[in-house]
């Protein structure tokens, strides 16, 4: 074929041959809730490389039941790409055949299965992803064929209303809808007027009215009733030894009990030290309710969010000055965005982990789970090109180096021992294992001890940014790691080594008294305290209340 | 509602056990099978009255539950109790069933008259035990690590001497308790291979139904949603460990939001408890069906 021949727009030509032959099935860009089926066998081939939105809250549940549905002789073998599995129909179409490999981001939901058939051959794994890796590679070598999506409304046209969980929605409709995919959107309902339009009808294809409402979990919901002492007490090492010590502007707290405490003690604990309006303004978070007190005492003054969280609507409405919401009065969220400022534009990361390693790397990845990573590997990562001037990322600069650079902060707050009294600091990850069984290319470690700036437990603070050698690194750690095979290893005489040189800080080096963790430092004792707080505007989940 | 029923296998069966079982079922499988049922302890040392009279329990429960309008989600058996399993997902009719329990009875029962049993060890990890177990087994005194019901309980299958052995190398090596069991035969491991080739060749001309929920297999600790596996499970499980331990920690990716669990006796608590945390949970071995069933509609109505 010479060059004058060749169909330049073949794809084009490809999609509208498949869209033509949907036509009689479709009223503008509406097909009917029972059509469901036959339109997604006709859209998608065999082979094809297809977008699932299975984001961290929100689930396309309705196109996921109607993809298992599917017959497995009219499509098989795709390539699923989704940043998070999370429901048995997302594997439930590699037993049947409809699907073979897949590329992700988070399993934490379905963590045992993904390690089982993964393990029996069912489900191949491209790679596990960082979010960030995860979309990118939408633009470059991941290219959807066909994405499923959930929005809240469509109007008449097909322009999307996606509200408080817009999440990776339009990360995803953009890779394929400018690229000659076939861009098909399940909605809770359908009306003349939306409140705003968050993605345009133009890069719709086919719109579905789902039979209910798409999934959605209070994921990052924490009962301050559930927060221990020990937990008050590394709060209140954290704010003192890390958040006042670095004058940390900027944060993302990762989802747990651990930064939970941290959030009921700035109004209180936070406010004693003298540090309101010194720290702390600007976050980069989910809109979890135990901020609440934080943001009412006037601690905080801005918060973008990755995507919402039920129950908190009416009270980031009421909050603009502090949220990022739309002039319809409902906030906007986006995935994409937030892990890019948490790369770049954040001073810190702070989060937990299930295991530590002697060298200071840590997963949550154990044997039989493989969980994949949330956002944790991208907050929690130092990308090298940065150059900033917050007082923060200057002080972990090198004072030896004239051409050195400042560091995010990235800390880790565990305790010694797990939930089923594990140790949380290992000799060898798990993850070393499970590299191996599921013939991974890279172990799934989450955050990388090169990364890891701090640690905190129970027992003190390892400044591990300080360290100048793999040695002195391991043995910060052993000093902070308690009773475990790891932390027995440390002696007295190195202890105090290390806290004379400021590598290590025991709780009265920081002038924190044990004594003084008790749970009445925090804001809020349970969830009615942070109804309180928000004046009656949160309205916690079912599940979540106690009372009433 | 989505709910978890798990049906235990031998252990916790007593003497009048069936004596709320329907009459009518029971005088059926009685005559199904020539046999009648004692309900005595006495009887329950005899392989086929016990193996029989567990799974008669269990499916007159299931048949009770149904009835009233509950369906289980995820439907797990320990050994013997994936019979009942697979019969509450629609898996398997019930004379079948009888049938089958009755076979496998027989065949364990003539399979080692004697000098082979199990014991368990608790406090050491899978792989911890399979490292005594390689110093201890022999052609002659074979011993295998067999079922895993939680993270830390290793059971041991094999010949006695080699149970013994290893029960004292797991006390040196620190398990926090290691013991040979009131277990006459060697099961869950490669020593009933006949016994398993045997009942599967039986199961080969019965119909296995695509399982009307999620099925958790014994032998690989699997969810399983094909008849395939379901049947290759209750064929030929008593040759393979029971990875009880997996199939709780792939039931929770489903998130029941309510365990049902079958009688007799209650052996899976702790485990339960590590994987569920404080799921609500109902013991048949301990209420009527219909308090069973008072509380099932309570929850429900509350989630």
């Amino acid at each position: 074929m010479s060059d004058s021949e060749r169909n330049w727009a073949s794809h084009r030509d490809a999609k509208a041959t498949k869209m033509a032959a949907v036509q009689p099935l479709l009223s503008g860009k509406y097909a009917k809730t029972n059509d469901a089926k036959q339109i997604l066998e006709a859209l998608i081939s065999s082979g094809d490389k297809v977008v699932l939105e299975g984001d961290n809250q929100k689930q396309a549940s309705f196109l996921s039941k109607i993809l298992a549905s599917v017959d497995p002789e009219k499509v098989h073998d795709l390539h699923m790409i989704m940043s998070s599995i999370s429901r048995p129909e997302h594997l439930d179409i590699f037993e049947d055949g409809i699907a073979s490999k897949m590329d992700f981001s988070f399993a934490g939901p379905q963590s045992t299965r993904v390690s089982q058939m993964i393990a029996d051959g069912t489900l191949q794994v491209g790679d596990i992803h960082t979010y960030l890796e995860l979309y990118a590679r939408l633009f470059v070598d991941l290219i959807p064929n066909v994405v499923l999506v959930a929005a809240d409304k469509a109007d008449r046209d097909g322009n999307l209303y996606t509200g408080y969980n817009t999440e990776e929605t339009p990360v995803i409709v953009e890779s394929a809808a400018f690229k000659d995919g076939i861009v098909i959107v399940q909605v809770n309902e359908v009306v003349d007027k939306l409140p705003r339009v968050d993605i345009p009808a133009d890069w719709i294809d086919v719109v579905i009215p789902a039979d209910e409402p798409y999934q959605l979990e209070p994921l990052f919901t924490r009962d301050p009733q559930n927060i221990t002492e020990l937990q008050i007490l590394m709060g209140m090492m954290a704010i003192r030894g890390i958040y006042e010590k670095h004058n940390v502007q900027s944060v993302n707290h990762g989802v747990g009990f651990n930064t939970a405490a941290i959030e009921l003690l700035l109004p209180t604990y936070g406010e004693q030290l003298g540090l309101k309006g010194k720290i702390v303004p600007n976050w980069e978070v989910n809109p979890t309710p135990t901020l609440i007190p934080a943001i009412e005492s006037g601690w905080i003054q801005s918060i973008h969010s990755f995507g919402g969280e039920v129950g908190m609507e009416k009270y980031i409405a009421a909050r603009p000055d502090v949220f990022f919401v739309g002039k319809d009065g409902t906030m906007r969220s986006n995935r994409a965005f937030g892990q890019m400022a948490g790369q770049y534009a954040l001073d810190m990361f702070v989060g937990s982990t299930l295991q530590i390693d002697q060298f200071g790397n840590s997963s949550t990845v154990t044997n039989g789970r493989l969980s994949g990573f949330g956002g944790a590997p991208n907050m929690g990562s130092n990308p090298t090109g940065r150059r900033h001037s917050t007082p923060a990322w200057q002080s972990l600069r090198p004072d030896n180096d004239p051409l050195g650079k400042g560091q995010k902060l990235v800390v880790q707050m565990v305790e010694t021992f797990g939930s089923s009294k594990k140790p949380v600091f290992v000799d060898h990850l798990d993850a070393e294992e499970v590299r191996k069984e599921a013939k991974l290319a890279n172990v799934p470690i989450m955050i990388y001890s090169e990364d890891t700036t701090h640690i905190v437990t129970e027992e003190g603070i390892a400044y591990l940014y300080k360290t100048d050698s793999m040695a002195e690194r391991q043995a910060a750690i052993e000093a902070i790691a308690g009773v475990t095979p790891v932390g027995l290893r440390s002696n007295a005489k190195t202890l105090n080594d290390l806290r004379a040189r400021g590598i290590v800080a025991l709780p009265e080096d920081l002038g924190v008294r044990r004594t003084d963790a008790k749970r009445s430092l925090l804001a809020a004792q349970n969830m009615e305290d942070l109804v309180k707080w928000s004046k009656g505007l949160y309205n916690p989940p079912a599940k979540f209340r106690s009372w009433s | 509602m989505d709910s978890l029923w798990i049906f235990p296998g031998q252990g916790g069966q007593h003497a009048d056990m069936l004596a709320t079982v329907d009459p009518g079922l029971r005088a059926k499988v009685e005559d199904q099978l020539q046999l009648k049922l004692l309900d005595t302890d006495d009887a329950y040392q005899d392989s086929v009255q016990l193996q029989v009279g567990i799974e008669l329990l269990q499916v007159d429960q299931v048949d009770r539950l149904l009835a009233a309008g509950f369906k289980p989600r995820l439907a797990a058996g320990h050994s013997l109790g994936v019979f009942a399993a697979a019969y509450a997902l629609g898996s398997i009719s019930a004379p079948d069933l009888f049938k089958t329990v009755k076979l496998r009875a027989q065949l364990m029962q003539g399979a080692y008259p004697s000098g082979y049993g199990m014991g368990v060890v608790v406090g050491l990890t899978r792989p911890e035990v399979e490292a005594l177990v390689a110093q201890v087994t022999t052609k002659e005194k074979p011993v295998y690590a067999s079922n895993q019901n939680a993270e830390d309980q290793v059971a041991l299958s094999g010949q006695l001497e080699a149970i013994d052995a290893v029960v004292q190398l797991a006390k040196d090596n620190g398990a926090s308790k290691a013991m040979r069991l009131r277990v006459p035969v060697p099961s869950h491991s490669p020593l009933m291979n006949d016994v398993a080739t045997k009942l599967a060749a039986s199961l080969a001309d019965v119909t296995i139904d695509r399982p009307q929920g999620i099925y958790l297999a014994n032998n690989t600790g699997h969810a399983v949603r094909q008849s395939g596996p379901l049947r290759d499970d209750l064929g030929h499980n008593l040759a393979h460990p029971v990875f009880f331990e997996s199939m709780m920690a792939v039931a929770t990716d489903y998130q029941p939001n309510v365990i049902i669990n079958f009688s007799p006796g209650r052996p899976f608590r702790k485990v339960l408890a590590q994987k569920f945390g404080d799921i609500h949970q109902v013991y048949l071995d301990q209420m009527t069906i219909a308090d069973a069933t008072y509380l099932l509609k309570k929850w429900e109505r509350g989630s």
